[in-house]
């Protein structure tokens, strides 16, 4: 056992067959000659010694992970390329999942990215897309447009392929010029909200105001106050559905008279609607009928009120026809009425009738039938064509052969923008008058109530918290009215298998 | 490498380049008809910038395995590497009018991602580890060699102890009986004493009485926590619980034992060290175990990306 003052313990080591005696470097002869044990010492030889100088050489962990991961990741990204080559499928190149309606192509690569013969090139062109659908012309006089997918960016997510950027429009529009150098359109227009016009229904072309071409008289301001449902009817409040409803609509009609709505006319809607160009209707889908409203129609808006009556003798009123069909129901009215009551051809002086300066009828005059029958149907037309249709229609009188009178063509606007399309039933959420303010007040047909681009605007504005305002939301390229149809080609089998 | 003033140029010229770039994108965006698409002229512009700019970076391992290349100074390749590597990110999503795409650009738009954010978190760590290192770590040694000192450590622990308390019974390896010079106490020839006589090496300087609370103190606690330094739970891996059971076992040693407890203490402290040491370097240089192989397959994906996007 070691003791204080007693040789400090020394270790032995053997090293390549040579025995080596150490001692411990805290050990220290002391001042009084024994032995003190010594603190730790740290010296940068030592610190060397203890190093091996091949350590480099060693791979750590860290080293051989490094090495192996920058080996398998780079292997893993080529067997996972190759593997998609060697299953022939393409769809892992593609630029980014496609449009809603084109889905299905999604793993059928070559269907739009034709390979050309021999090259490497395989990039999609007009051509396969229309060999599926047709893309009709925008105007004969537009100038060159580029090809399909410069408005029609394709690998762009679930999107809808009509809702093109409005720099696809702004292209031309931004700077509109023609083919054959004149345009009756606005030059520059950028967006709905930079450079689009006033709709062209509501700008005064010079002097002229903008004015509705409609024929039949209606004073809106009359109808949208507390008014009398006919001679001795109670007072109403009409609504705007009252009489405008969308044409495809089922809704009831408050103010119909049946004796009307199940008549036929000589007249078709087409007579009563204002012309319009073949090529103003720009269509990208089928319409539902619900978009625009329909022209007012007597027999279920106006005949609830308005009544044809023409002679107390009847209780029904004179069909709204042409003159000459009402002219020709009077007088069969009017003989089976005196075949009935063949007394009625004496006829007594109505005093109540007498008009100064005119000379006075016999007290008592005996007619024949006929007589009786022309004479009471002339009454009937004065009635008629003085006050109960001129109150809404346009009248024309002796411009006929038959001293009828022609009733000017209603000439009823049914699509205000021929240019746009515009869809009340997207917008049924709202009252009629908070777009139609005009309505209220107007009291001239002449005045067109068709709401301002500013009401528009109040809603279809650029950002998220706003309604959509890019131009597809209006208007459309392509003239569908001008679209051919093409006969498909794909097979359901052959689009459900995946690969190329 | 650290981001300091001398980088000023480097960065004043990427800022510059991304205000240029980012210019060109706004118009080109605001503009392209069908918005802004990798294959069209300045979507295909962006792309061939900024693939260079990734194969550039990615050449800096090249340049490193071949140090003796002259085609420039190995700060300029690294300064390049940050830079036109950073620079890459906005450069490609410009290309894809930040859309990442199909299956392939998606996979190549996270790997860049993945590759450039690693990149920036490295980039960002040599600012902040190696000051760290500084302070935690005073007895730092060569990363390689903590396995190596970790042992030496544990020899000399084992020597300390047995010398003054006789043979511990611990089986060692022939690794450790050959030990290699160097070290605190590392064995060096013998100096002559005046009473010199040579004592065996395991020579016992204490009675087992005396020696019974170190013995007891070392086998249960300090070697298991030499052996296995990383593992969690001995109050020897905390600095200032170790140091209460050193203070604690030196009123239980007697005079002569002291110097002893005092090294094994130093020993336990340095032994810490090393681990706090190796954490560190794991943290500085575990980034690049996701860097490197990522870039690697993005280079590779990317020429296949570029390849076939000319084919469709």
């Amino acid at each position: 056992m070691w003791r204080a003052g007693q040789a400090p313990p020394l270790q032995t080591l053997r090293v390549a067959g040579r025995t080596w005696r150490f001692l411990r470097t805290r050990w220290r002869v002391t001042d009084r000659g024994g032995w003190h044990n010594l603190a730790r010492t740290r010296t940068t030889k030592k610190l060397a010694q203890r190093i091996d100088l091949n350590y480099f050489k060693r791979p750590t962990l860290l080293k051989r992970a490094k090495f192996w991961l920058s080996v398998a990741v780079p292997l893993l990204a080529v067997v996972w390329i190759a593997w998609h080559g060697f299953s022939r499928d393409s769809s892992v190149y593609s630029s980014g999942r496609m449009s809603g309606a084109h889905a299905v192509l999604e793993a059928e690569c070559a269907a739009c990215h034709v390979q050309t013969a021999g090259t490497f090139s395989a990039k999609a062109s007009d051509t396969a897309c229309l060999s599926c659908h047709d893309g009709p012309m925008h105007h004969a006089a537009k100038m060159d447009a580029g090809d399909c997918a410069t408005c029609h960016a394709e690998h762009r997510g679930r999107m809808s392929l009509i809702a093109a950027r409005n720099e696809s429009c702004a292209q031309c529009h931004g700077d509109l010029k023609t083919s054959n150098g004149a345009t009756r359109f606005a030059a520059h227009i950028e967006s709905f909200e930079d450079g689009h016009p006033e709709f062209a229904a509501l700008r005064s072309n010079g002097a002229v105001a903008a004015s509705d071409p409609g024929t039949i008289r209606v004073n809106h301001a009359i109808h949208m106050k507390p008014i009398r449902r006919g001679p001795n009817g109670p007072n109403v409040q009409l609504a705007c559905g009252d009489c405008h409803q969308a044409a495809a609509a089922s809704a009831k009609w408050n103010y119909a008279d049946a004796a009307y709505t199940t008549a036929t006319t000589s007249y078709t809607d087409l007579d009563e609607v204002l012309a319009l160009q073949a090529d103003a209707f720009h269509r990208s889908k089928p319409m539902s009928g619900r978009e625009l409203v329909a022209p007012v129609k007597f027999a279920y808006a106006c005949a609830g009120c308005h009544s044809l009556a023409f002679d107390k003798r009847f209780s029904e009123g004179v069909p709204h026809d042409k003159p000459e069909v009402a002219h020709a129901f009077l007088v069969k009215k009017f003989g089976e009425y005196i075949s009935a009551h063949p007394a009625e051809v004496r006829v007594m002086r109505d005093p109540g009738r007498d008009l100064t300066g005119k000379p006075l009828a016999p007290e008592v005059r005996v007619l024949t039938p006929t007589q009786w029958v022309t004479e009471r149907t002339a009454e009937a037309e004065e009635l008629l064509w003085r006050k109960t249709c001129k109150q809404c229609h346009a009248l024309k009188v002796g411009d006929r052969q038959d001293h009828l009178p022609s009733v000017e063509p209603a000439r009823t606007t049914v699509k205000w923008m021929p240019h746009a399309k515009f869809d009340h039933n997207a917008h049924r959420g709202f009252s009629c008058e908070s777009c139609h303010q005009k309505a209220l007040t107007s009291t001239e047909t002449s005045e067109v109530l068709l709401p301002g681009i500013a009401t528009c605007k109040a809603c279809h504005a650029p950002g998220p918290e706003h309604a959509e305002s890019r131009c597809f939301e209006c208007h459309t390229y392509h003239d569908w009215s001008k679209r051919k149809e093409v006969i498909p080609t794909f097979t359901l089998p052959a689009l459900r298998k995946t690969g190329n | 490498m650290r981001i300091d003033k001398t980088q000023r140029g480097w960065a004043i010229t990427s800022l510059i380049l991304v205000a240029v770039f980012t210019a060109i994108y706004v118009v080109y965006a605001v503009h392209a008809p069908e918005g802004p698409r990798g294959g069209s002229d300045l979507g295909l512009t962006f792309g061939v910038i900024g693939f260079g700019f990734m194969l550039f970076a990615a050449l800096l391992g090249a340049r490193k395995r071949v140090p003796t290349w002259r085609i420039g100074r190995a700060q300029a390749w690294m300064r390049g590497h940050l830079w036109l590597g950073l620079l890459s990110l906005p450069v490609i999503l410009f290309h894809g009018g930040f859309h990442f795409g199909g299956t392939l650009t998606r996979v190549l738009m996270w790997l860049l991602i993945i590759t450039v954010v690693s990149g920036v978190f490295g980039a960002a760590l040599q600012h902040y580890v190696p000051r760290v290192m500084t302070t935690d770590v005073k007895l730092e040694t060569i990363y390689d060699e903590i396995g190596n000192v970790q042992k030496l450590l544990r020899e000399e622990a084992d020597r300390g102890v047995e010398t003054i308390c006789g043979p511990l019974g611990i089986g060692k390896s022939a690794n450790e009986e050959v030990q290699r010079a160097g070290g605190f106490s590392a064995a060096r020839p013998m100096v002559t004493s005046s009473g010199g006589a040579a004592v065996a090496a395991e020579t016992v300087v204490l009675s087992e009485e005396e020696c019974a609370p170190l013995r007891k103190f070392y086998l249960s606690e300090m070697r298991p926590f030499l052996e296995q330094p990383k593992m969690r739970g001995s109050r020897l891996s905390d600095a200032d619980k170790a140091h209460g059971a050193f203070t604690g076992l030196q009123t239980l040693m007697p005079e002569a034992a002291q110097a002893t407890v005092q090294d094994l203490e130093d020993i336990c402290d340095e032994a810490r060290q090393l681990v706090r040491q190796e954490q560190l370097h794991h943290l500085l240089h575990g980034w690049l175990l996701v860097h490197i192989p990522i870039s690697l397959a993005l280079i590779l994906l990317g020429a296949v990306h570029a390849v076939m996007a000319l084919r469709y």
